[in-house]
């Protein structure tokens, strides 16, 4: 049974019209299918890189005080005692924002006194128990003390940094490159110093979306409450979690007149809104991509079809001359796989084209050759077999059709 | 060489039975050019689906070149067809998206030739049916009689045992006919058996024998003195 | 075409249906795909690049100067944006405040802020500090009352408007003008309640999520300094200088403050850009922007681009989308190209019989317009179905307050007229082609055996 692939070619030449509405489907779907695998690929990469915190048992509060009267200082440490006193709870601390929320403060680092820099650092102003609160790991050097903890500055005073700074591994890489932090002192835009006295690793700041996620400090000094609210963060063993908010969004509410609770809320609320997109995103691609793929292979099945029923006086004919039944089928698939061929061809310079033009536009390295590679052999795949069925029932077609007359 | 013996096919349905052949016997020798004939309805086509191993019989036995057809498989079928018997439709069945060159290869294709012997064979048979200036063309660009022709090409293409002939000049008009008609008889002078199935008595005449079939059956034999057997000494054969 | 011979060609194409359901049902399943996600994306992608305040377009202006780092260019998410700060410092908001230019001029800021002395428990709001013309400028409906004129923003008058939603929760929804109350412990008297309003994107303020609902309390910006508050959106500095005292951090580098100005006519925007480039070389002078000379004035449409409200994301979902249907239709080409050439020897037949290129193409096009038909209204309705479903994904309503994506899942009736033509148009695209080829073939053709 020799391959006769230029009869089958030159054939398909004279009656292009079907191949190329089939093979201009299997290129959009080649191309389509590769970048769209490849985004996917890339926001679960994102999704799943290590936060470093315990989500799903955390939650935070978040207290507004409103009045003349409102004692910041003695207001957080009632309401922190309380916190901690709860049955589960692990650690509270206050903080100054919340990681994954999207919303915090940064401030620009240098690690050599009058550098200029443009690196902002994601940075929380927590007390001894801030890094247990998060559920964050010390991997060098020492937590806070609590006799190391500044009370929160009712205005902002330059005159002096804070005495004690807590680094991301990120934050430290970029600041003191492969050279040990720990002792050494960190600088802020004013020349004031303070002292690293541990590295956390990984964690994960306010913005999900940021170049650098991981730049984050954390400060040894109560949170200021400088834009009128302040937050606790609070952690508590597996499943205490929800009964212990209950209980002090119930008592925080009632239990100082000079502020407001603004809201009880888990970190995984957060969390999930920061992902929001991208997981809507991979969905959304991961959706459409398959549709794609469903009516392209439809497509291929109902024209290879047609094909079949509009030229059984073909098959009968070449069975008649001593055709067999393979015979017949390896006819057709050899027709439909130049066809798939084809597409797959034109189907490449559309995802690398496409693949590029994402890639500015994202900013993002080029498309990997593998995702191409791959796609190319799916879709080559799912071509034939679409046309299996079909060149099988031609091979039913029985030679005794030759002789019949129209 | 071409041998049926008590062959019977019936075509079954919930209700009725109809026996398109009833215990056909027919013995062609190599050389011979016999004409099949009978009305319409008479079992034809059935006799020549079954002679072309297009189809099934449920009694008796056929041998072609001492090989009995009975228990082979589909395959084995197949390769006989290719191999063995040439076909020649009444329509032609040339394939539309081929051209001439492409037509003849199709049954050569199925063997295991080289390009090249491939092509000689075409080339030859392309000469001996007069065709060989037209190879690039396209079928609906040549007449009803050239396509005939070489739906010829493509039987002899592959040398085969015997050519077995469907109303060939159904389709065609007189001219056209006499040339095809002229064609075959060449081409048995060569030496290739030929088995013409028609309706038409002037056709009929064309060949050495005839067997009439009326019902699926043979009503009687008349023979023509035409043209003795090449090869052979004796004058025709009486049965 | 007569009512009668569509009614046959509509006879005729039923009855082909009949013969080839599952192919007919494949082209109208594919076409109805396609129309159905690109009803999703571009419903939401509509709402994302809408200009929710189109017909002031050419009034309404955002003002930026670049005032950043001589050695850097403004960040944000740690990467260059190329563009002045989106907000700008005190100092430089109200000196356009007080150039007297523009119509009207509306600088603000957001903060968050607790009312209390109203109901039983004190209320947690957001709140938006603002000049008085922020109201007549953007257009915003009251319900009751007005806004504060400018005679209320300087001294800043204890005025306060709030949104219907907040006057619902405080006051029961009745008419609280002149009611007073009390924010952050001070006393306020309300001058104006908001009609509903919620534009979508929110494009006065896009820095805090492009689809945040509006705030619930407005108050005279000048207030902020008496006060002695900040701005709970985007602070952003980049000079190293001392903001220990309320004068340091007004007098800062420090860019907080939204600029809007209303220009009546090219004139005006002329005046003011040069005012603009006027007061830079002046203040640069003073050793102030450093940086090359960038003072824009952007409209609204060309301030939502350039914050990016349509994000990457949206625009390959649409791109997305329109290869889909792209897919699709060709799918449908080719099947109809099939079909329709494949029943070649009916159609012979009835061109032998008399028929003409046109009644045979006609024909095929009310076969081709049933299935459009079918499938357009098919995706209609899954589109709808896909945006219900979606809207759930996306809901972040546990707030009790709307906002955020699930609020452009809606259909509104130009959407629903638009996505109508959409389909139609496309699926003739698809089937122009074939009905036309059909058409073309001279009968001999379908009579000669194969």
């Amino acid at each position: 049974m020799s391959l006769s692939v230029r009869p089958i070619l030159s054939a398909l030449m004279r009656n292009r019209t079907g191949a190329v509405l089939v093979a201009t489907q299997v290129a959009i779907a080649l191309a389509v299918l590769v970048n769209a695998l490849y985004i996917v690929t890339q926001r679960l990469e994102k999704m799943s890189r290590p936060l470093g915190i315990d989500v799903d048992n955390v939650f935070v509060v978040q207290a507004s005080g409103f009045t003349q009267r409102y004692d910041l200082p003695a207001s957080v440490r009632r309401d922190i005692d309380y916190l901690r006193g709860l049955p589960g709870v692990i650690a509270a601390s206050p903080s100054n924002g919340i990681p994954l929320s999207g919303g915090g403060s940064a401030t620009t680092l240098t690690a050599h006194p009058g550098e200029r820099s443009m690196d902002g650092f994601n940075y929380y102003e927590v007390d001894e128990q801030g890094l247990d609160a998060l559920g964050v790991q010390l991997v060098a050097g020492r937590n806070f003390r609590h006799a190391e903890i500044e009370p929160s500055r009712s205005k902002d005073d330059s005159s002096s940094f804070v005495a004690n700074v807590i680094l991301s591994r990120a934050t430290a890489q970029r600041l003191f490159g492969r050279d040990d932090p720990l002792g050494k002192p960190v600088y802020d835009d004013l020349g004031h110093s303070a002292t690293v006295v541990g590295i956390v690793d990984p964690v994960v700041g306010a913005w999900v979306d940021d170049r650098h996620p991981d730049w984050v400090v954390f400060m040894s000094r109560m949170p200021s409450g400088r834009y009128a609210a302040v937050r606790y963060l609070v952690r508590t063993r597996p499943g205490a979690r929800d009964a212990a908010m209950r209980q002090a969004e119930a008592h925080l509410s009632a239990s100082d007149p000079d502020r407001v609770i603004t809201f009880v809320r888990p970190l995984s609320y957060f969390r999930d809104l920061s992902y929001l997109g991208d997981r809507s995103m991979g969905i959304y691609l991961l959706t459409v991509t398959i549709l794609m793929m469903a009516v392209t292979c439809l497509g291929i099945f109902a024209l290879a079809t047609f094909n079949v029923t509009t030229r059984t006086r073909q098959i009968g004919t070449r069975r008649a001359v001593g055709a067999r039944r393979a015979d017949i089928v390896q006819y057709f698939m050899v027709e439909n796989a130049l066809i798939t061929s084809a597409g797959v061809v034109l189907g490449c310079a559309l995802a690398l084209a496409t693949g590029y033009w994402l890639s500015l536009q994202y900013q993002l390295p080029r498309l990997n050759l593998y995702f191409l590679v791959g796609g190319v052999l799916v879709l080559w795949a799912v071509g034939q077999l679409a046309a299996l069925q079909p060149a099988r029932r031609a091979a039913t077609v029985p030679p005794s059709v030759a002789t019949r007359n129209v | 060489m071409l041998k049926m013996q008590d062959v019977s096919k019936v075509y079954r349905t919930d209700l009725i039975e109809t026996y398109a052949l009833r215990n056909f016997s027919l013995e062609v020798s190599a050389g011979e050019f016999v004409a099949v004939t009978g009305p319409s309805g008479s079992g034809k086509t059935t006799f020549l689906n079954v002679a072309g191993l297009l189809e099934s019989f449920e009694s008796g036995s056929y041998s072609i070149d001492g090989t009995d057809v009975r228990g082979l498989s589909d395959d084995q079928r197949s390769r006989l067809r290719n191999e063995r018997i040439g076909f020649i439709f009444q329509s032609f069945n040339l394939i539309p998206d081929l051209n001439i060159h492409d037509n003849v290869d199709v049954p050569l294709r199925y063997r295991r030739l080289s390009a090249r012997e491939r092509n000689e064979r075409i080339g030859s048979a392309l000469d001996l049916v007069g065709l060989s200036s037209r190879t690039r063309h396209m079928p609906s660009q040549l007449s009803g009689g050239q396509q005939q022709r070489v739906a010829i090409a493509r039987a002899i293409a592959g040398d085969p045992a015997f050519l077995l002939a469907d109303e060939p000049t159904g389709n065609l008009d007189s001219l056209m006919a006499r040339q095809v008609m002229e064609l075959l008889e060449q081409i048995n002078e060569l030496g290739t058996t030929i088995l013409l199935v028609t309706h038409d008595p002037e056709l009929a005449r064309r060949a050495q024998r005839n067997v009439h079939l009326v019902d699926g059956q043979i009503s009687d034999f008349r023979a023509y003195e035409a043209r003795p057997l090449a090869g052979t000494d004796a004058g025709a054969t009486l049965v | 075409m007569q009512a009668a011979m569509l009614g046959y060609y509509s006879h005729l194409a039923l009855r082909s249906f009949r013969r080839n359901p599952g192919l007919t049902a494949l082209m109208v399943l594919a076409i109805a795909l396609g129309i159905a996600v690109c009803i999703m994306t571009l419903t939401v992608y509509h709402a994302m690049s809408g200009n929710p305040i189109w017909w002031k377009n050419e009034r309404l202006y955002v003002v930026t100067m670049d005032n950043w780092d001589p050695n850097n260019g403004f960040t944000r998410g740690n990467a260059e944006t190329h563009m002045p700060p989106p907000l700008m410092t005190y100092r430089d908001a109200t000196a356009v405040l007080h150039s007297g230019i523009p119509e009207r001029t509306a600088i603000m800021f957001e903060s968050g802020g607790v009312v209390s002395g109203v109901g039983p428990v004190p209320v947690r709001v957001e709140t938006r500090f603002t000049t008085g013309d922020f109201f007549p400028m953007f257009d915003v409906p009251f319900l009751y009352g007005a806004g504060w004129s400018r005679s209320a923003d300087d001294p800043p008058q204890p005025v306060v408007v709030l949104s219907r939603a907040m006057n619902d929760t405080l006051f029961a929804g009745a008419n609280s003008v002149g009611r007073t109350l009390r924010w952050n412990d001070h006393e306020f008297r309300v001058v104006g309640v908001l009609n509903d309003w919620f534009p979508r994107p929110r494009f006065y303020d896009v820095t805090e999520g492009a689809f945040s609902p509006p705030e619930d309390v407005y108050l005279p910006f000048a207030w902020g300094r008496a006060l002695d508050l900040r701005s709970a959106g985007n602070v952003d500095c980049w000079k190293a200088e001392p903001l220990d005292s309320s004068e340091q951090f007004f007098a800062s580098e420090c860019v907080w403050v939204h600029t809007w100005v209303e220009l009546p006519d090219r004139a005006s925007r002329e005046r003011l850009q040069v005012f603009l480039d006027n007061y830079w070389s002046e203040q640069r002078k003073g050793g102030r922007f450093a940086r090359p000379r960038d003072n824009r004035l952007s409209n609204v449409g060309q301030w939502l681009r350039d914050q990016q409200v349509v994000d990457n994301d949206n625009r390959v979902l649409v791109g997305l989308a329109f290869a889909f249907l792209a897919v699709c239709l060709i799918n449908t080409v080719g099947l109809l190209l099939a079909k329709f050439l494949s029943a070649a020897a009916i159609t012979g037949v009835r061109r032998a019989l008399g028929a003409s290129r046109r009644q045979v193409f006609m024909q095929h096009l009310v076969e081709v317009a049933l299935i459009a038909g079918t499938g357009a209204v098919l995706g209609l309705g899954l589109g709808a179905l896909g945006l219900n479903a979606v809207r759930h994904m996306y809901a972040t309503a546990h707030l009790g307050r709307p906002g955020g994506y699930q609020e452009l899942m809606h259909f509104d009736r130009t959407g629903v007229l638009w996505a109508i033509a959409l389909a139609v148009l496309a699926t003739l695209a698809a089937g122009l082609y074939p009905a036309w080829r059909v058409g073309r073939l001279p009968p001999a053709v379908y009579l000669k055996s194969q």
